[in-house]
């Protein structure tokens, strides 16, 4: 077969199979196997999309639910990855801040994220501050693992020779170890963002009266099951969304890794 | 060619020693390098010739004895004793110009005189036109290309190489041998070149230095003696050459005669 060919076989297939899951759930509701409590058809979930995109979910606009997720999400991911990078390029480095970091890091690590919420709804309330802390949290030891793993996959020879050729440590920190560490990083930053957006609907779950999951919450609560595909689909497709754009951007950034 | 009268070494090693965990690794090495000098560290595998390498570039201190780079004990690697490495050890995330003028990124210099640098360096190992490419781009030659070039853009006082080219083909690492030799022409650059491969050491090098392969045993000395323009192949096929590669050849077996086992 020539890699024309199986590329093009690649991406029918790849679109062919969504599109069978969307066929057999459109017979399967259309010949009503199952109530449109438990499962509405394909159509009025668009329906119902739409009807949100027009009037809003439960007083607030449509945006203002995206934006609501989006946000918290985006302030609560950026701080940890700057964090995560920043503490794992130290940690991978100098022994002594690992030492620092080591055990509070693997303790907190193994801990379920949704375990932590009720504590920290407890300090700081049911606001927006538990919702980022909750991602912020674990975002950030993920980042900082791939981060500090990276720095360890750092070829001994790339720093001999730089210090040879006359770079300072900050130099070698910069052009060899951070760059070196980079592959990792990008990683770090995609199985940041699938488990960040996981940790955000349990967040929203909580309470609040804005965001995706909260949608989710709100309509379940009321058997509207359309509403409640509304608010999964968008999620998944934020989903995807964030990891295509980081494997863009990843491919462009580290265009080296995994070439000999 | 070179100029052997100048009396004042670049380098010099008093009964420099280097034990790694208490093992010793290189025992009592006494020599002295002079400027302009092509000098070939040989020897079989375990003789401790990378590691006196990476001593004299400051990755390693000794652990007895002296080295001293022009007059004073050598405290930590620097551009003035540049490595080329076995491996390359480029910066894959740099283009090949990034690559070769790294040490005058370091020293901050202007986008414009680093752009001047790597076409010139580029020119003179025969990579003209690579200047963007980068490293995964290129043939492990010309890879060692870059990396010779990376150090020539540093103004090494001596240019440090670590079996540069013992994992590239045969026909590759000759022609790089003999562009290895108009360089170190062109410039006059102290050379300490290591290898475990006689013939490389003779065609290389004005001087080559066998390392003992078991304590106890001595250090060895040649002088090589091959017509001018030490580049010609045809020197490969000199009665001077063949009769030094059995010399030293003899002598090697002679020192793994001894070893128990073989």
């Amino acid at each position: 077969m020539s890699p024309g060919t199986e590329r093009r076989l690649y991406w029918t297939i790849a679109i062919a199979s969504p599109l069978a899951i969307l066929a057999l759930w459109y017979v399967g509701t259309a010949h009503g196997f199952a109530t449109p409590v438990i499962l509405p058809s394909p159509g009025t979930v668009i329906g119902a999309f739409v009807d949100i995109l027009r009037n809003g979910y439960s007083g607030g606009s449509f945006l203002s639910h995206l934006w609501a997720s989006v946000q918290r999400i985006l302030v609560a991911y950026s701080v940890a990855v700057v964090l995560g990078i920043v503490l794992g390029l130290l940690r991978g480095r100098y022994r002594l801040v690992d030492a620092v970091f080591l055990v509070p890091a693997e303790v907190l690590r193994p801990i379920p994220p949704l375990g932590i919420i009720p504590l920290l709804i407890l300090w700081f309330g049911i606001g927006e501050l538990s919702k980022m802390l909750v991602i912020f949290l674990s975002v950030f030891l993920i980042v900082m693992l791939n981060t500090q793993a990276g720095v360890r996959s750092v070829r001994p020879d790339s720093i001999r020779a730089a210090l040879s050729l006359g770079a300072s440590p900050f130099q070698v920190f910069r052009y060899v170890i951070f760059p070196s560490a980079l592959p990792h990083i990008m990683t770090g930053l995609r199985i940041g963002i699938g488990t960040g957006l996981t940790i955000l609907v349990a967040a929203e779950l909580l309470g609040g009266d804005r965001g995706l999951g909260f949608i989710i919450l709100d309509a379940s609560n009321f058997f509207r099951t359309k509403d409640v595909f509304v608010g999964i689909v968008l999620i998944g497709l934020l989903g995807l969304a964030c990891d295509r754009g980081l494997q863009w951007i990843s491919r462009r950034l580290v265009h080296w890794d995994g070439k000999p | 060619m070179h100029r052997y009268g100048s009396p004042v070494p670049i380098l010099t090693a008093n009964r420099l020693c280097f034990r790694y965990q208490d093992q010793p690794v290189l025992s009592d090495a006494s020599f002295s390098l002079e400027a302009g000098e092509f000098v070939c560290l040989l020897g079989p595998s375990g003789c401790g010739k990378t590691t006196l390498l990476n001593l004299i570039a400051g990755f390693l201190m000794p652990s007895d004895g002296e080295l001293a780079f022009e007059g004073r004990p050598i405290t930590g690697p620097g551009p003035d004793r540049a490595v080329v490495f076995q491996s390359g050890a480029l910066f894959d995330w740099m283009t090949v110009e990034e690559n070769i003028a790294f040490n005058l990124t370091c020293r901050k210099r202007p986008l414009a005189e680093r752009r001047e640098m790597g076409t010139r360096m580029a020119r003179l190992v025969g990579l003209q036109g690579f200047e963007r490419h980068y490293p995964y781009q290129l043939s492990g030659g010309m890879k060692q290309r870059v990396g010779v070039a990376r150090v020539l853009a540093a103004g090494p006082r001596i240019m440090l190489m670590d079996e540069p080219f013992a994992a590239v083909d045969v026909q590759t690492r000759e022609t790089l041998q003999e562009e290895l030799l108009r360089i170190h022409a062109a410039t006059g650059c102290t050379i300490v070149f290591v290898t475990h491969s006689i013939e490389e050491a003779v065609f290389l090098a004005d001087r080559i230095l066998v390392l003992p392969s078991q304590k106890g045993t001595d250090w060895k000395e040649h002088r090589v003696d091959l017509p001018a323009p030490r580049w010609a192949a045809e020197n490969r096929l000199h009665p001077s050459f063949v009769a030094m590669r059995e010399t030293i050849y003899r002598e090697l077996r002679k020192g793994l005669a001894d070893v128990p086992g073989h």
